[in-house]
């Protein structure tokens, strides 16, 4: 069966937080790996990853629309879209409630702003995952 | 009475380990053949869902709301209970 629009979506969104996600790894991993604990100089490739994302988010959509009809979200959209972040948001938990740890422990800021970074893509990245999942297996 | 494309019981609709299948079955597949071989396009513009969302349905793979489910039986003229069904445990 073919996709609907919203399924579409779901994919497009995954992908660009994927290649957002992996750009900004890739480079802020070589700043780490040299030495660069500040957090500012993180800012502008933050900054970037996420126009990055934004982009292919919205070329992804534009060739999705030009290739079928949106059609609007409907029940079952919304119950997979809440069960999803029913089963997703916890991680993100895991990730505040670490940073906060690590706070109470002193580590660098740097280390916190990126373990609060990966909870919250990750978080996502597992919350599109599951929807996909049960676009497809049934909920 | 069981016409070509009558939704299974559960255990038939369940095509492996990662499928879903809910206890809800339904008719709808032989009405759509019974009503003209009535699309599912034309099905789901009228009850307002996709036409996946419409699928997912007929192939038991998601129970729609009470609304849903009853917009479906009055599309084509029936009550509830002959367009879905619990299926025994």
């Amino acid at each position: 069966m073919l996709p609907s629009f919203e399924e579409k979506s779901v994919w497009i969104q995954l992908i660009s937080l994927v290649v957002g996600l992996a750009l900004y790894s890739i480079v802020s991993g070589a700043m780490m790996a040299n030495g660069i604990t500040e957090p500012a100089p993180y800012v502008p490739v933050f900054i970037s990853a996420v126009i990055v994302l934004v982009v292919v988010l919205g070329l992804g959509h534009a060739l999705a629309a030009l290739t079928g009809k949106p059609e609007r979200s409907d029940e079952r959209d919304r119950l997979i879209g809440w069960r999803a972040e029913s089963n997703s948001s916890w991680l993100l938990a895991v990730g505040v409630f670490g940073g906060i740890t690590a706070l109470l422990f002193k580590v660098e800021a740097v280390w916190v702003a990126h373990l609060l970074l990966a909870s919250m893509f990750v978080s996502d990245g597992l919350k599109l995952t599951l929807k996909l999942v049960y676009y497809r297996r049934g909920v | 009475m069981t016409l070509p494309g009558d939704v299974p019981h559960r255990a038939e609709v369940v095509s492996g380990p990662a499928s879903y299948a809910t206890r809800v079955r339904n008719h709808i597949r032989t009405l759509r053949f019974l009503a003209d071989e009535m699309t599912q396009q034309a099905l789901a513009d009228q009850i307002g869902v996709s036409r996946q969302t419409l699928n997912a349905i007929e192939g038991g793979k998601y129970s729609p709301s009470l609304e849903v489910a009853f917009k479906i039986a009055r599309v084509f003229g029936k009550p509830l209970g002959e367009v879905f069904e619990l299926a025994a445990d």
